[in-house]
C-alpha cells in the first residue's frame, strides 16, 4: 500500500508534466471510445432503420433509384413506372407474405422559396400498407379506409412545417385538388415523419398514372431464403431488386473500409500517448538515478523499486483512461453531430452508444497498454546500482 | 452495379435526421440575407424559444399582446425561432426573423427583415399554399408593409381581423378577397412576429 502512495506523491512532484502525460493518454482514450461506440451504434442504428421500413425487399421499375433523383429535380417527369397488374403475380410467390404497392409523384410548387421547391406525395395502398408498417402509431386521426379518398395521413414533421390537424385542407398545387388531411402520425425518426400518404388509387387519378407504380414494398415470410427470391424478382422485365439485407451489407462494407482507416488513426494515437508515457516515466527514472539508488543502499530490492515507477505508470494511465472515456461519455452528442456531417448516409438514433462494458474495456486496454510502455522504465529503474548513483552525485 | 443502385436507393430512401419542434429558417440563409440586406457585410445566427426565454409566463404575455392564443400541434412554447441578426462591419443594421403561421391549405412562412429599430423593411413570405399565393406574394402586397412596426400592430385585432379606422394598417387591402383566411392569417403571422422579436430583443434593450 505504501509503494501506491509513494508512487502517487511522485507524480504530483512534476505536476504539469503529470497532467500533460494524463491529457495525452485521455485523448487517445476518447478517441479509442468514441470509435468504438461509434461501431456500435451506426450498425444498431441501421439495422432500427432497416428494420422499420417495415418490409425487407423493394421493387422498382429498372434505374430507378437514378430516377428517384430525377423525381426530387423534375417533378416525376423523367420517372419509370411499374405495371399495377405485377402486383398480383409478385405476391403470388410461396416466399411472399405480402405486398404493397406504391407510387411516388412529387410537383413543382412555384410558392415555396424564392424560386420555387417541389412537393412530394407517396401513394400507399390502405388496405395494406398499414399492415407493413405496423410500428406506426398516430398523435390524431387514422388511416383513410377509401383507396380512392382525397384524404391524406401526415408523417409528423410534414404537418409541423405545413401546420396541419386532423380535418384540415391541403392543396396540391398545379393540380389545384384539395386533399383532406385524416390522420397525423407520431414521431418515428424514419423518413415517414416528413411524408405525406394518400391512397394510391387517388394520386394515380391525380397525376394521371392510372396503372402505374413506382415500387412494391414485399414482406417475405420469415423461412423465406431473400437471395433466391430476389434472384427470381430478377426474372420479371426491367425491374430493380432493393433487398434491405443486401443495403445494409453494402452500406457495412463501404463502411468498414473507413473503419479500418479511423482505427489505424486510433492505433497512432495510442502509440504516440504511450511513447509519451514511456518518455515521462524514463524522465522520471533518470532524474531521479541518486534517490533510487539510495533507496535500494537502505534495502530495497529491485522488485520494490520495480514495483514502484510501474505503479506511477499505472496511475498515470488509470487517470488518462477515465478522464478520456468520461470525454467520450459527455460529449457523445457533439461527436455524433460531427459524424452526422461528415457522412454521407447516417442513420437516426444514437450513432455514438457508449455503456459502461465499453467504458470499463476502453480503461483496461489503454491501462494495459501503458503497463507494458512502463515495462523498460520500471526494469531500467529496478537495476540502478546504489554504486553507480552514490558515483553520479560525486562526479 | 447492383450494389451502387442498393446505396443510391438507401440514401434516398431512409430517412435524414430527425429532429425537435421545427422552427422557420431561411431557405438559403447566405442568398437570403444579401437580397433582403444588400449593404449587409455578415449574419450572426441565434436559435431563441419561448420556454428558453421565459417559459409559460412568457408565452401568456406573447399570447395576451396577440390578443388570441397559440394554436394547434405546433405552436408551442419549444418552437426554435430563427433570428438572423444583420452586420455590416461592426454595426448591427437589422433582423430577420421568420415565423410559421397556420392558413387555409399549409404553413404560412411570414419572414420579416427589420431595421435595427424594429421598422418593417420588408415582408417576405417564403412559403404559401394559397389558390391566391400570388397575389399575397406580389411585391406590390408586401411593400406595403414597409416602414411598419409593432405600435401600429398593437390595435389590430387577429380575430376579426379588423384593424382602428384611420390606422396605417387599415389602409392595406386584401389583393386577394376570396382569400381573406389567409391574408388575415398573414398579419397574425406579420404580428406574433414583430411580438417575438420585442420580446427577445427590443424590449431588452429599452
Amino acid at each position: 500500500m505504501k509503494i501506491y502512495l509513494i508512487a502517487y506523491k511522485n507524480l504530483l512532484r512534476k505536476k504539469t508534466r503529470t497532467v500533460l502525460t494524463v491529457l495525452g493518454i485521455a485523448l487517445s482514450s476518447w478517441v479509442l471510445a468514441s470509435l468504438l461506440g461509434f461501431n456500435k451504434g451506426y450498425e444498431g442504428a441501421l439495422n432500427h432503420d432497416i428494420d422499420n421500413m417495415g418490409f425487407q425487399v423493394l421493387l422498382t421499375a429498372k434505374g430507378c433509384p437514378y430516377e428517384a433523383a430525377t423525381l426530387m429535380l423534375k417533378g416525376g417527369t423523367g420517372l419509370r413506372y411499374l405495371k399495377e397488374s405485377m402486383v398480383q403475380g409478385v405476391a403470388e410467390d410461396h416466399d411472399v407474405a405480402a405486398v404493397t404497392p406504391m407510387l411516388m409523384q412529387a410537383i413543382f410548387d412555384p410558392n415555396k422559396g424564392e424560386s420555387g421547391g417541389m412537393s412530394g406525395y407517396l401513394g400507399v395502398d390502405p388496405a395494406t400498407f398499414p399492415q407493413s408498417k405496423g410500428f406506426l402509431e398516430f398523435k390524431k386521426g387514422g388511416w383513410f379506409k377509401d383507396p380512392d379518398a382525397r384524404e391524406a395521413v401526415m408523417g409528423y414533421e410534414a404537418a409541423e412545417l405545413e401546420q396541419r390537424d386532423t380535418g384540415d385542407k391541403l392543396l396540391i398545387p398545379e393540380k389545384n385538388v384539395e386533399i383532406t388531411v385524416v390522420g397525423i402520425l407520431k414521431r418515428t425518426g424514419t423518413q415517414d415523419d416528413g411524408t405525406i400518404f394518400l391512397p394510391f388509387r387517388t394520386v394515380q387519378e391525380v397525376f394521371g398514372r392510372k396503372g402505374l407504380l413506382t415500387g412494391m414494398g414485399i414482406t417475405v415470410r420469415k423461412d423465406a431464403d431473400i437471395d433466391k427470391f430476389t434472384e427470381r424478382l430478377y426474372d420479371l422485365p426491367d425491374v430493380q431488386v432493393v433487398s434491405m439485407a443486401q443495403v445494409k451489407s453494402t452500406i457495412m462494407s463501404l463502411l468498414s473500409s473507413a473503419k479500418v482507416m479511423v482505427f489505424s488513426i486510433a492505433l497512432i494515437a495510442i502509440i504516440i500517448a504511450m511513447v509519451g508515457v514511456i518518455n515521462t516515466i524514463l524522465m522520471s527514472v533518470f532524474e531521479r538515478f541518486q534517490e533510487l539508488g539510495i533507496l535500494k543502499s537502505m534495502g530495497a530490492m529491485p522488485s520494490d523499486v520495480f514495483k514502484l515507477v510501474w505503479a506511477e505508470t499505472m496511475f498515470l494511465c488509470l487517470a488518462g483512461s477515465s478522464l478520456g472515456v468520461l470525454l467520450a461519455l459527455g460529449l457523445a452528442r457533439t461527436t455524433e453531430l460531427l459524424v452526422r456531417r461528415l457522412l454521407p448516409y447516417a442513420p437516426n438514433g444514437g450513432l455514438v452508444q457508449i455503456d459502461w462494458r465499453l467504458a470499463v474495456g476502453t480503461v483496461a486496454a489503454v491501462t494495459g497498454a501503458g503497463l507494458i510502455s512502463g515495462l523498460y522504465p520500471a526494469w531500467r529503474a529496478a537495476r540502478v546500482r546504489p554504486l553507480d548513483s552514490i558515483r553520479n552525485e560525486a562526479e | 452495379m447492383r450494389k451502387l443502385a442498393a446505396v443510391i436507393a438507401i440514401l434516398l430512401i431512409l430517412p435524414g435526421p430527425a429532429g425537435a419542434a421545427v422552427g422557420c429558417d431561411l431557405n438559403d440563409p447566405d442568398r437570403d440575407v444579401a437580397r433582403l440586406f444588400p449593404e449587409s457585410t455578415g449574419y450572426k445566427t441565434d436559435y431563441i424559444s419561448i420556454k428558453s426565454r421565459g417559459g409559460e409566463p412568457l408565452l401568456r404575455r406573447v399570447e395576451q399582446r396577440l390578443g388570441d392564443k397559440f394554436q394547434g400541434l405546433y405552436e408551442t412554447s419549444d418552437v426554435p425561432y430563427t433570428v438572423y441578426s444583420i452586420i455590416k462591419g461592426k454595426e448591427l443594421i437589422g433582423y430577420i426573423h421568420g415565423v410559421n403561421q397556420k392558413g387555409v391549405y399549409g404553413g404560412i412562412q411570414v419572414f420579416l427583415a427589420l431595421e435595427s429599430d424594429g421598422r418593417i423593411r420588408l415582408l417576405y413570405f417564403q412559403k404559401l399554399t394559397s389558390r391566391h399565393a400570388k397575389d399575397l406574394r406580389a411585391a406590390e402586397f408586401e411593400q406595403q408593409f414597409k416602414g411598419l412596426d409593432l405600435k401600429d400592430f398593437s390595435s389590430y385585432d387577429v380575430v376579426a381581423g379588423r384593424a382602428p379606422e384611420g390606422s396605417r394598417l387599415a389602409t392595406i387591402k386584401n389583393p386577394a378577397p376570396a382569400a381573406e383566411k389567409d391574408f388575415r392569417a398573414a398579419l397574425r403571422g406579420v404580428k406574433k412576429n414583430l411580438i417575438l422579436m420585442d420580446e427577445f430583443f427590443f424590449r431588452k434593450a429599452k
